[in-house]
């Protein structure tokens, strides 16, 4: 089965160069005041641009003119009738479409007291390119520049809520929590002599108290207290340099010297205890 | 004496408001005298080494609250250090105690040694740890 798509195409292309050509008759605009007063009143011409028009805050623009064919010379009433507002240096545009009769004449009227939600968002001092579109199913298409039109200055266009993501966002500045710092030399000294101070307090006490520890140097008593103590020096060591593994290995070790000395300690203690009693 | 006949008539709001009454300091008095002659002295060692746990832990708290908790571990692994010690301390001197022996028939005083060194050392080597 061929492809009729090349086939299409030809028939398009031979309908265009057979379609009729579509020309504007007798083209006007009209610039009325508020009060009806007319500002300025001058036929268009589709090879040469007027003069830009000015539209104030409460003037009117009438447009008129006549959509013929030009080969028969007869009015037609064209599918699509369009003005196009385009503003060149925002890129904003609007597309009014313009009632046309079936006798190809139409009648445009753009009122400043109530405009049209069509009109683009102007800007100071930039005019509107105005231009008629014209579509048919069976004339080739019109396009015609118009004028220019200065309008007076219109709120902004108002931001698409996602408009920010598609710029580059602000660098982000991060902020942390300031370093915490250690209180004065000084408070730190008295604290320091004031925690230390409950030693002093033990010693003193110890000293009223003078506890008696009458086997503490006897030989099977001895090795747990020494063992006690190598414990004690063994985790201060952890604490100044020594590693996890090294000191749980070290403490294995010397736990079991420690289980062994408290054993023979503890029970020499219990037969003096028992003794005594 | 002669103020505690009327110390012992119920108080007025005037005179509650005198902090050591006759008749409480005498109490205190009694309880100090009773505790110094029926304890033994290595009762009161222990006392005396329960006593500066107390102070000590009270003293980093108060630091930790008034001056400043940084570095926070340390303030941790000190003041976890007397908690801990007090508590192992106390089972000790709980344990040891001879008016206590009905209570503890399976345990001896020596055991209750052993178990205190050995919770102390492990006791350390996580304060040890903490402290960074």
């Amino acid at each position: 089965m061929y492809s009729l798509r090349p086939l299409f195409w030809l028939l398009l292309a031979v309908a265009a160069v057979q379609a009729s050509v579509l020309s504007l008759q007798s083209p006007r605009f009209t610039i009325l005041s508020s009060s009806a007063e007319q500002l300025r009143s001058e036929p268009l011409s589709v090879t040469q641009k007027p003069a830009p028009l000015t539209l104030g805050a409460s003037d009117a623009l009438k447009l008129t003119f006549q959509v013929l064919d030009k080969d028969e010379g007869k009015g037609v009433q064209p599918h699509q009738t369009f003005l196009r507002f385009y503003d060149e240096i925002s890129g904003e545009e609007g597309i009014q479409p313009v009632r046309v009769t079936s006798g190809g004449k139409a009648k445009f009227e753009l009122n400043m007291a109530r405009p049209p939600a069509s009109i683009p968002p102007t800007s100071a001092g930039i005019p509107l390119k105005v231009e008629l579109i014209i579509g048919s199913f069976v004339h080739s298409p019109l396009k015609v520049e118009l004028f220019e039109l200065f309008l007076p200055e219109s709120h902004p266009a108002p931001q698409h809520p996602d408009e920010a993501s598609f710029h580059p966002l602000p660098p982000i500045h991060h902020t942390f929590r300031p370093e915490q710092k250690l209180p004065p030399r000084i408070i730190s000294a008295v604290s320091a002599v004031l925690v230390l101070a409950p030693w002093v307090v033990l010693v003193g006490l110890w000293g009223h108290i003078r506890p008696s520890v009458p086997y503490l140097l006897s030989p099977s008593i001895l090795p747990f207290i020494v063992t006690l103590g190598a414990f004690e020096t063994l985790l201060v060591w952890y604490w100044v340099d020594l590693k996890l593994g090294q000191v749980l290995l070290y403490g294995g070790i010397l736990s079991v010297f420690a289980a062994l000395a408290g054993r023979q300690a503890l029970a020499t203690k219990g037969d003096l205890r028992v003794g005594r009693k | 004496m002669g103020p505690k006949a009327p110390a012992k008539q119920p108080q007025q709001v005037a005179s509650q408001s005198i902090p050591a009454t006759p008749a409480s300091q005498n109490a205190l008095d009694s309880l100090w005298k009773a505790y110094n002659d029926t304890t033994s002295s290595r009762l009161k060692t222990v006392d005396a080494f329960l006593v500066f746990l107390m102070l000590s832990g009270v003293i980093q708290f108060l630091y930790c609250v008034l001056v400043t908790n940084f570095p926070f571990n340390a303030f941790l692994a000190g003041f976890a250090s007397t908690v801990g010690q007090f508590v192992l301390t106390a089972s000790l001197r709980s344990q040891v105690n001879p008016a206590n022996r009905a209570e503890f028939k399976e345990v001896s005083p020596e055991r209750a040694f052993a178990d205190f060194a050995m919770g102390s050392i492990v006791l350390h080597f996580f304060v040890f740890n903490f402290l960074g």
